[in-house]
């Protein structure tokens, strides 16, 4: 909980100096942009974490948003699919996916690392082929209007991905901290030997928190395809990873795996968002986007090693 | 022993090879290189194919890079091992890439579309004058903000040379008029970025009147951000480029207009002017050893022209 404290208190102190800076912070509309990219990002980032706390990692989110986006694009504009279909299928590729990567990583005891670097390079090269690297859109939607809306669209004011990421994050919440396959994540996550040896299936336990990625992962995508409404096969989604990756941590994903929480990986999601929406709101030049996040990151885990380093001190 | 004979039959065979290729290919060979993989390359194929048609006693060749320098060199001493005659490439990296084309200039004819790199040994460029078509896109924010105001420009990298390019052209145009530039965000080409910039400029500068998007991606980024915004029609858009849906925002009278080039002629043009050059005539070279592809305004008036011309192009 401390380390989600620390982050919290960051994401706190963010707020109130950019509101101190510009009050347009807290208007209707801002918190409606921001509440709608912390729900796309905070979803897969979900996931992320997950696979984080079984010690795995997963660096082909970002090239699979491309490759989903492609073939959502395809199934509704060309293929003319219903759409709950095209949702079904994206959603069962991403699972599909998921579970490659942890049979790869369980069965054939390869490095998480090294299985979905290649994915990276594999779903990126799929989707530039696919789309014969030619940006695949949705143009006016007509036929599948109703999940652009669904996708886009706001409920009494509240964005539609912020309402799915908080869904998403309430199943999350119980499933890691309130049942039994959450315990068996954690300790295959802080010690897969001794998680074996107690009876876990760990095999079963490191493939499942994939899949589970795997599914976020096809959510998200079809959220981000929507939020841009089309799909450049060769940079849609680069470097997303690095967001879920980096909103796990900060929120006290640890990358040796078995620690973590729901709650610090929503608050890792939202700090990053923050970050980038400061920037703007306070006419920082753009140039300073990535350093100003850095730095911010930065100064917040360092104060967050500190404040451990005492806590520890003064126990002992 | 049987290693070396191994050897010595490879090489053996390498050579007769080699041997045979050559002999069947004693017409001049020609390449087309591009700088990324993206629509607009789409566009410049057909150009390079119907040169291809036209000028049967030439071999011509089209290579797709994938955004970088290390590629674009790996293409070219790819070709130059094949024995290219000359070679049309964009390249990535211009002012780092001089050397790279002054070696190459010693072997084979350099020519440079699309993106010049006049400090090099290049025999000619073919592309567009980014000056004259910020010019054009200056021209239209003039005419849709005839009493001035404050406008927001978006780019994915401000160092490249063609967004500097541009962006001198609208500041030649707007020079001396009432309309202010408030400033210019950058995206690194992440299209969610892309659209998150507008949203938020709408929001911390609510009087900005016109938003002008220098890449082809940032004509939708900002068409969508603007629509989610409920603006339409109160900002004023300006954009470059013939994305998809920036055409059918040109169309419903959503973007006052936007600035494009002609990648057909990219194509055509360097690949039947080069192999006349490879060919011993150097007539078509100009003096200035620049030939300009001249940009054009596409407004709702001729759009649908348009959109019927590109889509024979595109062949789809």
């Amino acid at each position: 909980m401390k380390k989600e404290l620390a982050t919290f208190l960051l994401l706190v102190a963010l707020c109130a100096v950019v509101t101190a800076l510009n009050p347009r912070f807290l208007s209707p509309a801002n918190l409606q942009n921001t509440a709608r990219l912390i729900g796309a990002f905070g979803i897969f980032s979900l996931g992320l974490g997950l696979v984080i706390i079984t010690g795995g990692i997963d660096l082909s989110v970002g090239s699979a948003f491309a490759l989903l986006g492609v073939l959502l694009s395809i199934m509704l504009t060309a293929w003319r699919l219903p759409w709950p279909v095209a949702v079904l299928i994206i959603i069962a590729l991403g699972a599909l996916m998921g579970a490659v990567h942890g049979l790869l990583v369980t069965r054939l005891q390869l490095q998480p690392f090294i299985v979905t670097l290649c994915g990276l390079l594999l779903y990126r090269g799929l989707a530039r082929f696919i789309a014969a690297d030619e940006t695949k859109g949705f143009g006016d939607a007509s036929g599948f209007q109703a999940l652009q809306r669904l996708a886009t669209g706001s409920v009494a004011g509240v964005p539609t991905p912020f309402i799915a990421l908080v869904v998403a994050s309430a199943v999350m919440w119980v499933v890691l901290h309130r049942s039994v396959y959450g315990r068996y994540l954690f300790a295959t996550g802080r010690n897969e030997v001794a998680a074996r040896y107690s009876g876990i299936r760990v095999n079963r336990v490191i493939t499942s928190a994939y899949v589970i990625l795997g599914v976020l992962t096809g959510l998200s995508a079809i959220i981000f395809a929507f939020y841009t409404n089309s799909v450049s096969p060769s940079s849609h989604g680069t470097f997303f990873e690095l967001y879920g990756i980096a909103a796990a941590v900060l929120g006290g994903c640890s990358l040796r795996g078995g620690e973590g929480s729901i709650v610090g990986i929503l608050i890792g999601a939202s700090l990053l968002q923050v970050l980038q929406n400061l920037v703007n709101l306070l006419g920082i030049p753009s140039s300073l986007n990535f350093a100003v996040m850095g730095g911010v990151i930065l100064i917040g885990v360092v104060g967050d090693q500190m404040l451990q380093n005492r806590s520890r001190r003064a126990a002992v | 022993m049987s290693h070396k004979t191994a050897v010595l039959l490879t090489c053996a065979s390498l050579l007769a090879l080699s041997g045979c290729s050559r002999a069947g290919t004693s017409k001049p060979q020609i390449a087309f290189i591009t700088n990324n993989a993206a629509d607009f390359w789409t566009i410049a194929r057909k150009g390079v194919e119907k040169a291809a048609a036209d000028t049967p006693d030439v071999t011509i060749e089209f290579r797709l890079g994938d955004g970088t320098a290390a590629e674009q060199k790996r293409i070219v001493d790819d070709l130059l091992a094949k024995g290219i005659g000359g070679l049309a490439i964009s390249p990535v990296d211009p002012a780092n890439q001089v050397t790279m084309l002054n070696d190459v200039s010693q072997r084979a004819v350099v020519f440079t579309q699309d993106s010049d790199a006049p400090d090099s040994k290049r025999e000619c460029y073919i592309g567009t004058d980014n000056v004259a078509a910020g010019r054009q896109a200056g021209e239209l924010i003039k005419e849709a903000l005839p009493q001035g105001g404050k406008i927001a420009l978006f780019v994915g990298k401000l160092d490249a040379r063609n967004a500097q390019e541009r962006l001198q052209g609208i500041k030649e145009a707007i020079a001396g008029t009432k309309v202010e530039i408030l400033d210019i965000r950058t995206d690194d080409t992440d299209q969610v970025r892309a659209k998150a910039n507008v949203s938020e400029m709408l929001v911390s500068h609510p009087e900005v009147a016109g938003l002008v998007g220098l890449w082809s991606y940032n004509g939708p980024a900002i068409l969508n951000a603007v629509k989610d915004a409920g603006k339409t029609g109160q900002v004023k858009i300006i954009t470059f480029d013939e994305d998809d849906e920036t055409l059918s925002g040109v169309k419903a009278g959503a973007i006052v207009g936007t600035v494009v080039q002609q990648p057909y002629e990219f194509g055509y043009q360097s690949m039947t002017k080069l192999a006349k050059v490879v060919k011993g005539d150097r007539s078509v070279i100009p003096a200035s050893h620049q030939i300009f592809i001249p940009t054009m305004v596409i407004r709702q008036s001729n759009v649908d022209e348009f959109r019927t011309k590109l889509k024979q192009l595109r062949g789809r």
